[in-house]
């Protein structure tokens, strides 16, 4: 069967396998093998275990949907990491958003000062006055 | 008349401010093409959404979700997208003003509506105006906008919304139609009642010759709980990336003419130059053969 994991930036992951596992929070966990029935479920955050002769990579989701309809499974994710092991590709996710949410964060406050100092700079260089 | 000396320095400043505006030009040039791009790969995933949510009320009639049906209005979360940063001609002001038309109409009192707003200049706006306000703090729109940068204002209207604080979520937002064109437009993104797309999709699986039958996971009630609040941050998200690629188109065309505009004025300039340089000449020149002739 065909797996494609598709998040904002582009189609993460486009293979085919032999059976998946997928393992979420909310909806606990199920594997999906060859001609398994149409299904469609949610992960709110999770990981799927990706199975091909007998070895495996995880994917880590939040906020996604699956889709399984003539053994082709379709992931719609707004966020998705492929790693090797489900704790490092989770932390590795979990780290980048951490790092993005201080970025902001930090830009907020370069952007605030510059803001200030472009106002200060404009009074005292009076060039709003002809 | 202004010496020569005045005339070349204004050139000089003139020449420089055109030169950063060609280049802020060239830079929104590549970046909107960056943003078109992303709106592109973006869309396939929206439809998809909408997709599996027609899918789950079509095989599912009796299925209800408070987001699928609308309510009496008493509280509305507006969202204005704006960006960080000016000199984009009139990108900002031009959502500003429509909402301001659009809450003057609809709105007798403050108390009706509390504002969102993704963008420094949606923020200073609407602190300035001393409307009420959603998130606390500054949401900047980065080019590499992703859902992360605004997940804290899309938990805190769709809890909101279900916890039936606020009944309705209107985007306003500029749309990109092409480089020249951006309009402002506003939707709403919740509930979801009469969504057009939906209900096209819904007519669609309704018209197909036979049915799949989904098996749900949980169940239809709980994939749709979770689908829901997805197809509206999508939703969100998509007029984020069509608001951003009209931020770089809008600020291209004001650079644009900015450039254009720096090139007349020193056209001007330079004429005006030429002529002193001419005036200052036939002054010397006068001197000189007033001089010889005194000698003579």
């Amino acid at each position: 069967m065909k797996l494609t994991v598709i998040t904002p930036s582009g189609v993460l992951y486009d293979e085919t396998l032999d059976y998946i596992v997928i393992s979420s929070k909310n909806n606990g966990d199920f594997a999906i093998l060859e001609n398994h029935a149409p299904i469609i479920s949610t992960i709110d955050v999770g990981y799927i275990k990706m199975v091909k002769d007998q070895k495996h990579v995880f994917t880590v989701v939040i906020n996604g949907v699956l889709e399984q309809q003539d053994n082709f499974v379709t992931i719609v994710a707004q966020e998705a990491h492929v790693g090797l092991n489900k704790d490092s590709a989770m932390d590795h996710l979990n780290a980048v958003r951490q790092e993005r949410l201080e970025e902001n964060r930090r830009r907020t406050m370069d952007f605030l000062k510059a803001e200030k100092e472009l106002k200060r700079n404009i009074k005292e260089a009076k060039a709003s006055k002809r | 008349m202004r010496s020569m000396r005045d005339i070349k320095q204004r050139i000089n400043a003139t020449q420089k401010t055109s030169q950063i505006t060609k280049a802020m030009h060239m830079v929104s040039a590549s970046k909107l093409k960056k943003a078109e791009r992303s709106i592109v790969r973006f869309r396939p995933l929206t439809e998809r959404l909408y997709k599996s949510v027609a899918r789950v009320i079509e095989n599912d009639k009796d299925i209800s979700h408070p987001i699928l049906e609308g309510r009496d209005i008493e509280k509305t979360v507006y969202i204005l997208v704006s960006s960080d940063r000016g000199l984009a001609g009139p990108y900002n002001a031009s959502v500003f003003k429509a909402f301001q038309y659009y809450i003057e109409k609809h709105h007798q009192s403050n108390d009706e509506f509390i504002v969102a707003t993704l963008g420094y200049k949606a923020f200073s706006f609407v602190r300035r105006k001393n409307y009420p306000m959603l998130n606390t703090e500054v949401i900047q729109v980065r080019d590499d906008v992703q859902f992360l940068d605004f997940q804290s204002v899309t938990d805190q209207f769709i809890k909101g919304y279900l916890s039936g604080e606020y009944d309705r979520v209107i985007v306003f937002y500029n749309k990109f139609i092409n480089t020249l064109n951006q309009e402002v437009r506003y939707e709403t993104i919740m509930p979801l009642e009469k969504n057009p797309i939906l209900e096209a999709l819904k007519e669609e699986e309704n018209t197909r010759p036979y049915r799949r039958m989904y098996h749900y996971e949980p169940s239809a009630g709980a994939v749709l709980s979770q689908l829901l609040p997805m197809v509206i941050i999508n939703a969100l998200y998509g007029m984020v990336l069509e608001a951003k690629a009209s931020e770089h188109a809008a600020r291209m065309t004001a650079m644009k003419s900015a450039t254009d505009n720096a090139k007349e004025v020193i056209r001007e300039l330079q004429l005006q130059y030429n002529r002193a340089r001419q005036d200052a000449i036939t002054i010397e020149l006068t001197d000189i053969i007033g001089g010889a002739n005194a000698v003579n």
